[in-house]
């Protein structure tokens, strides 16, 4: 540690000292509130001596000797120049705050900054301290119901799991359609681990959870592909562009910051603990009551508790400036046993050089992630089965106690437990015995150059790495359960790195011709990756028995065992044009364009492609003159085109080995039956939007309305090969997907005094996801199937994530069938029931502040769809729900069905809940709304009053935080937000997963 | 003039490297072509995933025939117990076993064994397309055959008289190919059956022309007495004793009935088997079978083993049903599973003899001898009083866990043999004893009973047949499995022309017969 400070202590003293020079310090403050105001810049005028303000609005800068003028600019506020006497040595500047005109800056594409009214797409900005403002651990999470269109996902998995963040709809059919992610400019590795299936598995993660949240300045929002075409075909999706805290200059300030959040699970199913099995059957279908065991499945969960300590320094001097910090998260879940560890360090510097012509700047940053027992969900090896179904009248409290018991003829420990079946397990054992184990080390590092080669015309170089390894560990021990562990234990185990190469240069020119104004960029990126390089093994769960028990090292591995050696390459290169043209400030036109040339379309002829985009943008307040009330309106429309790759090692794979083979070898060899594809393209979507921006009363009103149009078409589909033709399997490039909504983003100032400020803001959107066509020649060609009486399946006339499932066998009239013993029948075929994807999505963001009080409320909403749970399906079937002990306690319950020509009107309860739920009988009874509203966050904080401006503290707040508090409205049983997977098509589904917490807790922040 | 330069130099930067992009886009962990060609390893390497894949796994096999048969059945309630064992068809996947991973595999290995010439290759590789495709037609009837590897749209099917046909003229240049290479060396690495030795597989040339040959004895009786003579009198001799058994390494794989039923917990023992090796108190039960546990009496304490009822009413009753009888513990280290055996021929010529067919010998000596060979590979003791038993008859099945899953004994056959019995009781012991050697093999039995009816099994307790995929009366069993819905949407002209190859009135259904399952006496 010792080292670790003078390190930082070396990198904070000045590098120039300078005779000629004298000391000014300074404060920047709104004229109206009265803040300090951060990140203002203040530049000597012709000079390049330049600073920025620190956090608190003041700075420090070597200014020559005698009168100067300074120049003050920061975004949101109208610029100001000052002059200084010669004999001036502390100066406070007001600058007027200028939101009204929105004369905004915004971080684009390539890291580019651009003058907000100039762009001719849909973006927004969400602040740092707005997504830190309820300590969430994932940034992503933070970021839901505060931007319009963005549709949200976490993992219910706990802190470190994974996220789905879609923006404006699927277009890629077998890609995820999730959106890119970019640090400063330079596109982040967001891999997804594995996910949670209806058989079991755990949530492996993604890329987003190693960022630390205390390093965010600022995310912008690039919802579609015409603000993301620079990336080429991966930001086809939309972009999310993080932007991180630089060092400012002058003092260094030191913030901390501390929270602990309580995680509690809410929204549990409703059991019932009167009812228990007869006999050794498991299924609680006894009608007589008994005195039995109860609460157990709430007491089994614990309280999570979620601890998150920061600091930052930051600093420099007008030369340099350097920011560091260090964050440590410590959380353990509300499944006992899981455990979650993060540490991240972060460091940037930045140098002007050769008269401030030439910016250096270089950043580090580094995470590690340890998850111990991440939940999963699923059948196998979930404690959550035998948790919920376990038969009533049996001794739970012993079954805590003894889970396990010694065999004394293997000499080991075996699972106690009364049911055998495949899904269920001692809760305790599994919690125990079969741990899950997961590492990520994650280095982020790049360097970056900027020289102004005129004063119009600068030039940038970027080089940057993305490097992380892996390791998923997951050992079942012996004496589990037989279907899924073997008899002498199983073993789960990968490791391998993922990096990113990426370099890119890039030319910026921007001059003005009288009402002319040109903005032009060009440039040419490189990028390489190299993912899942590394091996996994395993030896099936239950398939093949290690040799030894209960050790688990690759010589323990049975001979049958094939050691997988895994790697996905990709590179790709790109030229890319950006010409902006404004007249008058008041009419834009954008034209950009980029030609990629991708690794993965090798041999097909198609690997160069080039799309294009163009959108205008007009101020039509400052064109007409219009009502009073009307400070500024803005109208764009931008069309674009953009190309999604393929897959690695699709055109032409070779042949395998298939398997290990018997004792002594030869394992057979897997020939590539896949008709070779040597005319593969890339996928293509074209996208257009139109939006109209208008703030109202001096900017205290603004509303931003966005409609897009987007269309996928030559969707890379793979498809089985007719039988007789002597392959199995083959490509196409077909089909057709719309996505076509609106967004819309409202916010006013309500209230703006000088003690009560209150401002709110609307987010809601609505996305309408079409397949259009997916083969032509083949109109019932889908992708996905039946998934154990779910199915999400796509195919022409549909859309995204439509749910199929079984249905009650009925005649004409609506009845259900029963059979001759009175049992409801199935219909033969699934129909489909609904989308899981909401109609309509909804955030009401509030900040307030009252004196020395602040509040935050985030409401969200989710309205239309739907959600299913298995969950429920079982509980019925099982007997274990409150449901089916109601109605067993009033012996029948009302149906209208008919047996044969028969009306039927009542139905013994135990015959109904039998005959639907389970894995795949009759699921209709499971499918619900996922219509919902909830206080999605709560913040209520005090910031401590510093009296003297020369005090060690600079700042000072404590905040209470609660998150997920409690709905509106909701129609489901449960969460249906809540997920198990963050996969494509388990969206809705749950099955055991972990139910969705309550969280609040304390957070308290300091800046010396 | 800095900007275009750069362009440029980016331009040529990335002209030159895509040239890496092939190499980059191909998978290191694949192996190529050139690099297969060391050791014969291009053509060799895949026969012993295509003998493999001759056989199915659970959907194909434990949740179709051997349920059928009453080998074996799930207490699994799979689909809310509606499903292929209670013949509503939920599965149906054999067809793209056999296409996918034997039919195209050995496309390409007869391709290349043409250009590397390495013709044995392709004779090797046809051999294990019939083996493969007589399963898949006795599953289907009309199949793809002939018009494989079509480029045309509607790719069509083999009527079965001609399949037929043309399987016969295969193995005649089979047998004329492998007859002149005997001496052949470059099978060995890669064949786990015979070692490489060209004389065993010859024997099996044999033998599975007199298995086709007495499928068709009844649909075509000529030319199944000529291919069976023929296949009797061919100098290369059948599958005479264990040694010579055709069997098919599992390639470090469980035997599938094994890992069903240890692994999954999704079968037990069939109640028909149970039924038939209970009576005749089958000394080859306990090498099959391990005892079923505490739970599960089987009601005949001397014969210690329970079954399931084929097409079972199971569900709620699954902890129970679990009890019964578990395949025997030594099927989880067998290292292959059995694809023609002695037994079977000599149980053939028992029946070729009651045929007539030259060549065919003593009916008696070939039953006796069929049932000894059948406890000498199952590694069963008493034979000899087993053979002698004139008494005992297949018992009336109780089921503990579920009275619905009852039946009555159908079977009239004892085991000795007698030679005032008349043909078609003679016929039901041959069979009879096929039915019980076959265990493994299961899709055997059932061709035979739908050709001859035997063994007498009783009918599915739960039948869910319904005009979905047709209806199977209460008196009648399974007849087929339909066309895969992928070839009904995709290759449909092919389809229709397949329906009506198989007879006026056929249907794509369960209850449509094959070609040669004629219904009717046997003689």
């Amino acid at each position: 540690m010792r080292q670790l400070r003078l390190f930082i202590a070396l990198l904070l003293i000045t590098s120039v000292v300078n005779a000629q020079t004298r000391q000014l310090t300074g404060s920047v403050t709104d004229s109206k509130s009265s803040g300090g105001i951060p990140s203002a810049t203040i530049s000597v005028m012709g000079k390049s001596i330049k600073t920025v303000t620190g956090t608190d609005g003041t700075f420090t800068l070597k200014v020559p000797l005698g009168n100067i003028s300074l120049e003050i600019t920061s975004v949101g506020h109208a610029p100001k120049t000052v002059l200084v006497a010669a004999d001036k040595s502390e100066i406070s500047i007001g600058l007027d705050p200028t939101s009204g005109d929105m004369s905004e800056v915004v971080v684009t594409a390539l890291g580019i900054k651009r003058d907000k009214k100039a762009l001719t797409y849909a973006s927004q900005l969400v602040t740092g301290d707005d997504i830190r403002k309820a300590s969430n651990s994932n940034f992503m999470e933070a970021l839901s119901g505060k931007a319009a269109g963005v549709d949200i996902r976490v993992s219910n998995s706990g802190a470190g799991g994974s996220t789905k963040a879609v923006l404006r709809g699927n277009k890629s059919l077998l890609g995820l359609s999730e959106a890119l992610y970019v640090i400063d400019g330079v596109p982040m590795v967001n891999n997804k681990g594995g996910q949670p299936g209806s058989y079991g598995g755990s949530d492996q993660g993604d890329g987003l959870s190693s960022v630390n949240p205390e390093d965010i300045e600022s995310i912008n929002i690039l919802r579609g592909a015409n603000g993301a075409i620079l990336y080429g075909s991966q930001g086809a999706n939309g972009v999310i562009l993080i932007t991180t805290k630089k060092g400012k200059s002058g003092k260094a300030t030191v913030n901390l910051s501390s929270s602990t959040i309580f995680e509690k699970v809410s929204n549990l199913p409703e059991f019932q603990y009167d009812y228990g099995a007869q006999g050794s059957s498991v299924y609680n279908w006894s009608t007589t009551k008994g005195s039995y065991q109860k609460g157990y499945i709430n007491d089994f969960f614990q309280t999570g508790i979620n601890t998150t300590n920061a600091v930052s320094i930051s600093g420099g001097s007008d030369k340099t400036t350097a920011y560091f910090s260090y964050s440590n998260t410590s959380a353990k879940g509300v499944m006992p046993t899981n455990t979650y560890g993060k540490n991240n360090f972060s460091f940037n510097q930045s140098t002007r050089l050769l008269n401030d012509k030439l910016t250096l700047s270089s950043s580090v940053m580094f995470a590690n992630e340890l998850s111990n027992n991440r939940p999963g969900a699923g059948y196998y090896n979930n404690p959550l089965t035998g948790l919920y179904l376990f038969a009533r009248q049996l001794d739970f409290a012993d079954y805590k106690k003894n889970y396990r018991v010694f065999d004394k003829d293997r000499n080991l420990y075996k699972m106690n437990w009364y049911s055998n079946e495949e899904k269920q397990n001692n809760p305790f054992w599994e919690l125990n015995s079969d741990t899950k184990f997961a590492k990520t080390n994650r280095v982020i590092a790049n360097v970056k150059a900027s020289y102004d080669l005129t004063s119009h015309l600068k030039f940038e170089a970027r080089a940057n790495i993305d490097y992380s390894d892996k390791v998923f560990d997951n050992r079942f021990l012996a004496g589990g359960n037989s279907v899924s562990v073997s008899s002498n234990g199983a073993w789960a185990y990968s490791k391998y790195t993922d990096q990113a190469i990426y370099t890119d240069g890039i030319l910026n020119y921007n001059n003005t011709f009288g009402n002319l104004s040109v903005s032009a960029i060009a440039g040419a990126s490189y990028q390489k990756n190299t993912f899942n390089d590394g091996m996994n093994v395993s030896n099936g769960g239950a398939q093949y028995t290690l040799q030894y028990p209960n050790f688990f090292t690759f010589a323990n591995m049975p001979y049958q065992v094939v050691f997988n050696q895994t790697i996905n390459n990709s590179l790709k290169q790109g030229v890319f044009a950006n010409l902006t043209l404004g007249y008058k400030d008041m009419l834009y036109l954008d034209l950009a364009g980029r030609n990629d040339w991708a690794s993965t379309l090798a041999l097909t002829g198609n690997q160069s492609y080039l799309y294009p985009s163009a959108g205008v943008s007009a101020i039509v307040s400052q064109m007409v003159k219009l009502p009073e009330a009307i400070s500024f309106f803005k109208v764009r429309a931008s069309l674009s085109q953009t190309a999604n790759e393929v897959p690695f090692n699709v055109v032409n794979p070779m042949n395998s080995v298939s398997s290990a083979g018997d004792p002594t070898g030869n394992g057979s060899i897997s020939y590539n039956t896949q008709v070779p594809f040597r005319t593969l393209k890339p996928e293509k979507i074209v996208s257009n939007e139109y939006g109209a921006e208008m703030r109202f009363f001096k900017g205290k009103f603004g509303v931003e309305f966005t409609y897009y149009n987007d269309l996928s078409t030559n969707q890379f589909l793979t498809l089985p090969a007719p039988s007789g033709s002597g392959y199995t399997s083959y490509y196409v490039n077909a089909g057709k997907i719309t996505n076509k909504g609106f967004e819309l983003t409202l916010n006013a100032d309500v209230m703006k005094s000088s003690d009560f400020q209150w401002k709110t803001s609307f987010n809601f959107s609505q996305n309408k996801n079409k397949i259009v066509e997916l083969i032509a020649a083949n109109p019932n060609y889908q992708v996905g199937g039946d998934d154990e009486g779910f199915a999400s399946i796509i195919k022409a006339g549909g859309s995204f994530n439509d749910v199929w499932i079984y249905k009650f066998a009925r005649n004409a009239t609506g009845q259900i069938i029963l059979d001759g013993n009175g049992v409801p029948t199935k219909a033969a075929k699934q129909e489909k029931v609904g989308n899981v994807n909401p109609d309509f999505l909804l955030g009401w963001n509030n900040t307030a502040s009252y004196k020395n009080f602040f509040l935050s409320v985030l409401v969200s909403g989710k309205f239309g769809g739907v959600a299913f749970s298995k969950t429920e399906a079982f509980l019925d079937s099982y007997g274990a729900s409150k449901r089916s002990a109601d109605a067993r306690a009033s012996s029948t319950m009302p149906i209208d069905a008919v047996q044969g020509t028969a009306k039927i009107t009542s139905i013994n309860p135990v015959v109904y809940y039998s005959a639907i739920g389970d894995r795949n009988k009759i699921m209709e009874p499971y499918i619900y709304s996922r219509t919902n509203v909830r206080l999605a966050q709560f913040v209520l904080g005090y910031n401590l009053k510093i009296g003297n401006a020369n005090s060690t503290i600079k700042a000072a707040s404590v905040s209470l935080i609660g998150r997920n508090l409690f709905f509106f409205f909701k129609k489901a049983p449960y969460d249906p937000e809540q997920a198990m997977s963050t996969s494509n098509s388990m969206q809705s589904n749950d099955v055991f997963g972990v139910p969705s917490t309550r969280s609040y807790g304390i957070n308290f922040k300091v800046t010396f | 003039m800095k900007k275009i330069f750069i362009a440029i130099l980016a331009l040529s930067i990335f002209a030159s490297c895509t040239k890496d992009f092939t190499k980059l886009n191909q998978d290191p962990n694949q192996i190529s072509d050139e690099s297969l060609t060391q050791d014969n390893n291009l053509v060799g390497s895949p026969f012993s995933g295509l003998l493999f894949n001759i056989f199915g796994h659970q959907i194909e096999e434990d949740l179709c025939y051997d349920s059928w048969m009453g080998y074996m059945n799930t207490p699994t309630d799979f689909v809310g117990n509606v499903n292929n064992t209670t013949y509503y068809m939920r599965w149906n996947v054999y067809w793209n076993r056999v296409y996918g991973s034997v039919m195209s595999p050995s496309k390409k290995v007869i391709e290349l064994s043409a250009k590397y010439n390495l013709p044995m290759f392709a004779t090797w590789a046809k051999l294990i397309r019939i083996l493969a495709v007589s399963k898949l037609t006795a599953v289907h009837g009309p199949v793809i055959y002939s018009s494989y590897g079509s480029t045309d749209n509607s790719i069509l099917y083999d009527k079965e008289s001609d399949l037929y046909n043309k399987f016969f003229l295969q193995l005649d240049t089979i047998q004329t190919t492998f007859g002149a290479n005997k001496d052949y060396k470059a099978f060995a690495k890669f064949d786990q059956s015979y070692k490489g030795d060209i004389n065993q597989w010859m024997k099996l040339v044999n033998s599975i022309r007199l298995r086709l040959a007495m499928r068709i004895s009844k649909v075509n009786p000529a030319l199944a007495q000529t291919q069976g003579e023929k296949a009797m009198s061919d100098p290369a001799g059948l599958i005479a004793t264990n040694a010579d058994n055709f069997k098919v390494a599992l390639l470090g794989n469980i035997l599938p009935v094994a890992q069903i039923c240890y692994q999954w917990n999704d079968t037990r023992m069939g109640g028909v088997l149970e039924s038939f090796m209970a009576g005749y108190k089958d000394g080859r039960a306990a090498k099959m079978f391990e005892p079923a546990q505490s739970g599960a009496d089987p009601l005949h304490p001397l014969f210690p083993f329970k079954g399931i009822r084929n097409g079972a009413f199971c569900g709620t009753t699954k902890p129970q049903m679990l009890q019964y009888s578990m395949v025997s513990n030594d099927f989880n280290s067998v290292q292959n599973r059995r694809g023609f055996t002695a037994s079977e021929v000599s149980l053939l010529m028992a029946e070729a003899a009651l045929r007539g067919w030259a060549g065919a010998g003593n009916a008696k000596t070939n039953y006796e001898n069929g049932v000894k060979l059948s406890f000498a590979d199952w590694g069963a003791a008493g034979v000899d009083g087993y053979l002698a038993d004139n008494t005992s008859m297949p018992l009336n099945y109780v089921d503990p866990a579920d009275s619905r899953n009852n039946f009555t004994s159908l079977s009239i056959a004892t085991i000795a043999w007698n030679e005032v019995d008349s043909k078609e009781l003679k016929l039901e012991k041959i069979i009879t004893q096929k039915y019980l050697n076959t265990f493994t093999n299961t899709l055997e039995a059932w061709v035979d009973f739908r050709r001859t009816g035997y063994p007498r099994i009783p009918h599915v307790a739960k039948n869910d047949s319904s005009p979905d995929w047709g209806v199977i009366t209460s008196d009648q069993w399974i007849k087929r499995m339909p066309f895969l819905n992928g070839e009904r949407t995709g290759n449909t002209a092919a389809v229709t022309d397949a329906v009506s190859k198989m007879g006026t009135g056929a249907k794509d259904d369960i209850a449509t017969r094959l070609w040669w399952d004629t219904g009717g006496p046997n003689f």
